[in-house]
């Protein structure tokens, strides 16, 4: 696949995020009680539904590339723990901004937050020793079971809001607590999110897959030594 | 308002760097090739 198909598949998600921001801004009717900055909803929860998404392309890569020994689902691990960094930076920095004016702070302790910064820290570590360490079977091992065990955080972020009580509001689209027009603009955008979130895995995957191939061929050619024709 | 806007010039910011990164990258591998 040339690189055109993914400029194309870039170019439709941002189309689709567009769509998505005219649901968010022009047919979502305005909070009664929380007012314009309700709006933030929308992305904020598209992104951490997307970032659990792309942890689950990490914990099953990492699985497959431990039971098979995979290479290309290492590769796919590690381009989906990127974009999930990505969202879940997205997720935590909204969320800050969205309570300022709701709650008085950026920031408070609560379950909900503090499981969601950890996720943001497994990750970015999980990156991180693939960076540092020596690229090979040893590192994408020891990345995977990073990863496969990271994910345990996923369902403690996500239950969080009914574990303990938290400052953060329990979940209000399975609880049937949003209006009709809230509710499409929320499951559009949702849409629309996990659609560019795997435009960028596909994107990120690709650069891998060159980037491995073009390390390749920098390698120098193993020194083989001459056969003897004719031997003893 | 000004929370709302922030927020949403954050994600932009974000998003859209990020794929507009990914994309000069790609391209740039690809013409190496």
């Amino acid at each position: 696949m040339n690189s055109s198909r993914y400029e194309l598949g870039a170019l439709a998600a941002v189309g689709l995020m567009l769509v998505a921001a005219a649901f968010i801004f022009l047919f979502a009717p305005t909070d009664a009680l929380q007012g314009p900055v309700q709006r933030i909803f929308y992305l904020h929860v598209s992104s951490a539904i997307a970032a659990y998404g792309c942890f689950a392309v990490v914990l099953l890569g990492g699985v497959v590339y431990l039971w098979k020994d995979n290479l290309a689902a290492d590769r796919l691990a590690r381009s989906a723990a990127l974009v999930g960094v990505v969202f879940t930076t997205v997720t935590l920095v909204m969320g800050m901004l969205w309570a300022k004016p709701i709650w008085g702070t950026f920031w408070t302790w609560d379950a909900r937050l503090t499981s969601t910064l950890v996720l943001w820290i497994i990750y970015a570590g999980y990156l991180m020793v693939r960076r540092l360490a020596e690229p090979g079977r040893q590192a994408a091992r020891f990345a995977a079971v990073v990863g496969i065990f990271g994910f345990i955080d996923v369902p403690v972020v996500h239950f969080s809001v009914t574990w303990w009580r938290t400052q953060h509001p329990g979940p209000v689209v399975i609880n049937d607590a949003l209006p009709a027009q809230m509710l499409i603009a929320f499951l559009i955008t949702m849409a629309c999110t996990l659609f560019l979130a795997a435009v960028m895995i596909a994107i990120r995957y690709r650069i891998e897959l060159l980037t491995e191939q073009a390390a390749e061929r920098a390698m120098p050619a193993p020194i083989v030594a001459p056969t003897e024709v004719g031997g003893a | 308002m000004v929370y709302l806007v922030t927020a949403y010039a954050f994600a932009i910011a974000v998003l859209g760097g990020y794929l507009v990164w990914s994309l000069l990258r790609l391209r740039e591998l690809t013409r190496k090739r």
